[in-house]
């Protein structure tokens, strides 16, 4: 309640100041987003059209910024939200921004690893826009700056978890379980206490030798972690069936990016710490089923253009410390991802392939993608997602490839 | 006239020349010496409109308002795009260095919400999808070409020194260009510039100058690419000279606030 009321007055500190000097845009786009399946029988894997409007007025004391959306689903399903909804005060060397806020952090392209503020929308997968994938949070984010140095602290009170495909979606995980599991959601409510409140902070450096971030936080994990309750039959130790509570558990993070230009390239790393991160494991002496781990993420990679084509590759790997047998996840974990892009016509028409290829399971996800711009405002898009492999992050979805079309008019 | 063409995305200021210093016999590197040293202001900001112009006649139309700042050895700038909606609230942000160090770039994009680093190695690639490149817009220095003095002409009522420039780098994207040079303000009025198979490519007129500040601004400028009959038209308004922008300006703080 105290969140609430600190909001509001600073809605009405930012509602006066603006009185002083204003001026508000309105911007937004419609557009529509089908995707057939390519598998029999072509079934309209995503069928929505959405409506997303930013409205953004103020001053160079304080600003606003709200962002709602619209989905309308083929099935007449709606769903609608605010992205965004946040209002900024500015100061000297500092500002302030408070309210519902996608905070988007790292070097790496298409990966999270530090980029841990924001959780996820991935009840798609990887289908949407990142733009649309990373989900705003009701927080409270403080900037400093000294040159070209800056300092941010963000405190999230309340807990917003990734959102999974729901149960019988086509982008459900694969589950290694024997039979069908069960679940049951009594461990995944999180209190809003300020016990469960995430705190987070960054360091950044933009500067003509090198970009620098360090970062850190301590939160629950977006994603959740899932205990498994076995039921066995005493008599025959035949397993009757299995239980998954899913439950979000809070890890520490450390971790840091940079972006150096060599030459004519730009080299990028990227890498996390993980304490205490939990695994399954299928371990009898676990009943539990889940293993605490710390883990580490990184990346490296390059960007460079060539013959005006943008070219860009990276190197992705994950490591579980400490491994033991049993782990769901392997120990490590070897991804690539690679990106060409250009544009003809003057920047009407843009071709682009962008990768991810896992180098263990030998799976990938190919996203070919032709853009056309009418009119300024006025785009066309169609592209494919094909998955290949057949276990893996990508190859697990192979049924799943499809090609789509967006149309999309920005004002 | 490299240093034309900076100003022109810059500020176009250009400080007026005395005639009274101008040599009765130069070298084609001297004129084009006198053109990169001409003095411009220590900070520079604008309004741009940016028209390209099929050769159907169709036109696109991009807006965005930029900062220059002179450091000396290092000079910085940071361009807010303002239109069309698709664009809009990206920056992007280039510091140039006068000892040879290629240029750092940065791009922010409100729908990725991050200011990233691109590559430096694109500088042939045509900015905002206009009929100038990167490199058009950057300031190239005379010690990369040499320069000839070909001719002496008039050009619409102004005597001019016409200078051809060829490349060092026989890699460039340009086999050789011609300046016009106006004699008694040491500026570039037209530039043709030739493909690599010595092909007329585009040319570069000056349609517009006034001066604010004490400094000659172009305020109007047209690049025709003649081999596919397009061109791009740049107008700047609300230019101001020498108001005292701050470092701070071109930060990763102003990329991503938009202002």
């Amino acid at each position: 309640m105290k969140f609430f009321w600190i909001t509001i007055s600073l809605f009405l500190w930012a509602s006066i100041a603006l009185q002083a000097q204003s001026n508000y845009s309105l911007n937004g786009y419609v557009r529509n987003f089908t995707a057939l399946g390519l598998s029999e029988p072509n079934e309209f894997a995503i069928g929505q059209n959405t409506f997303d409007l930013t409205l953004k007025g103020g001053s160079s004391r304080a600003s606003f910024t709200v962002n709602p959306f619209l989905y309308h689903y083929y099935d007449n399903e709606l769903e609608w939200g605010l992205r965004e909804a946040y209002v900024d005060l500015y100061f000297n060397n500092w500002d302030l921004r408070v309210g519902k806020q996608q905070i988007i952090w790292g070097k790496a392209e298409g990966v999270f690893i530090t980029d841990m503020v924001a959780p996820k929308d991935l009840r798609l997968f990887l289908m949407p826009d990142f733009e649309e994938i990373r989900m705003g949070v009701t927080s409270v984010k403080l900037n400093y700056y000294r040159g070209m140095h800056s300092f941010e602290a963000v405190w999230i009170p309340f807990f917003t978890p990734t959102l999974m495909p729901e149960a019988g979606s086509m982008w459900t995980p694969q589950m290694p379980f024997p039979v069908q599991p069960q679940w049951d959601y009594s461990l995944a409510q999180v209190d809003r206490t300020l016990e469960n409140s995430e705190l987070f902070f960054r360091y950044s450096l933009l500067s003509s030798y090198i970009d620098l971030e360090w970062m850190g936080g301590s939160f629950l994990y977006d994603d959740p972690m899932l205990s498994v309750q076995k039921q066995i039959d005493p008599l025959s130790q035949q397993l009757l069936g299995i239980t998954l509570l899913p439950e979000y558990k809070r890890v520490n993070m450390t971790g840091g990016s940079f972006s150096l230009p060599i030459a004519d390239w730009v080299v990028r790393g990227e890498a996390a710490y993980y304490q205490g991160r939990e695994f399954q494991i299928n371990n009898p002496e676990v009943p539990s089923g889940l293993s605490e781990h710390d883990f580490l993420h990184y990346m490296v990679g390059v960007d460079y253009s060539l013959a005006g084509v943008k070219l860009s590759a990276q190197l992705i790997q994950e490591n579980i410390l400490d491994y033991q047998s049993g782990l769901v996840k392997p120990e490590t974990r070897n991804t690539m991802t690679f990106l060409a892009r250009k544009d003809f016509l003057r920047e009407r028409l843009w071709l682009e392939l962008f990768t991810y290829i896992g180098l263990d399971e030998e799976d990938a996800l190919i996203r070919p993608k032709v853009s056309y711009l009418f009119y300024d405002g006025v785009e066309f898009v169609a592209g494919a997602n094909l998955f290949t492999g057949n276990q893996g992050q990508f190859g697990q979805y192979e049924s799943n490839d499809m090609v789509y079309f967006k149309l999309k008019y920005s004002f | 006239m490299k240093t034309t063409l900076l100003t022109i995305v810059g500020s176009m200021m250009i400080f007026l020349f005395s005639p009274g210093n101008v040599q009765a016999q130069l070298s084609g590197e001297a004129i084009m010496l006198k053109v990169y040293e001409l003095p411009t202001g220590d900070d520079t900001q604008g309004e741009l409109t940016m028209t390209l112009t099929n050769k159907q006649g169709e036109e696109r139309v991009r807006k965005l308002t930029q900062y220059l700042l002179n450091e000396g050895e290092t000079e910085k700038k940071i361009m807010f795009f303002t239109a069309p909606a698709d664009v809009k609230g990206t920056s992007f942000m280039n510091w140039s260095y006068t000892n040879g160090k290629e240029d750092d770039q940065w791009i922010y994009l409100p729908a990725l919400k991050r200011t990233k680093r691109i590559s430096s190695s694109g500088k042939g690639d045509y900015f905002m999808g206009s009929d100038f490149t990167y490199d058009d817009l950057g300031d190239r220095h005379p010690s990369s070409d040499t320069h000839q003095l070909v001719r002496e002409e008039s050009l619409d009522g102004v005597d001019c020194y016409v200078v051809e420039s060829t490349p060092k780098d026989p890699d460039y994207m340009y086999s050789r260009t011609l300046t016009w040079v106006d004699k008694s303000r040491f500026i570039g009025i037209k530039r043709e510039f030739y493909d690599e198979d010595g092909d007329l490519l585009k040319i570069l007129t000056i349609k517009s100058t006034d001066e604010i500040n004490g400094f000659l601004t172009i305020l109007e400028t047209e690049m025709k690419q003649v081999q596919k009959n397009h061109r791009t038209n740049m107008r700047f308004s609300n230019v101001k000279v020498n108001q005292g922008i701050p470092a701070n300006k071109f930060t990763e703080r102003s990329m991503t606030l938009g202002q």
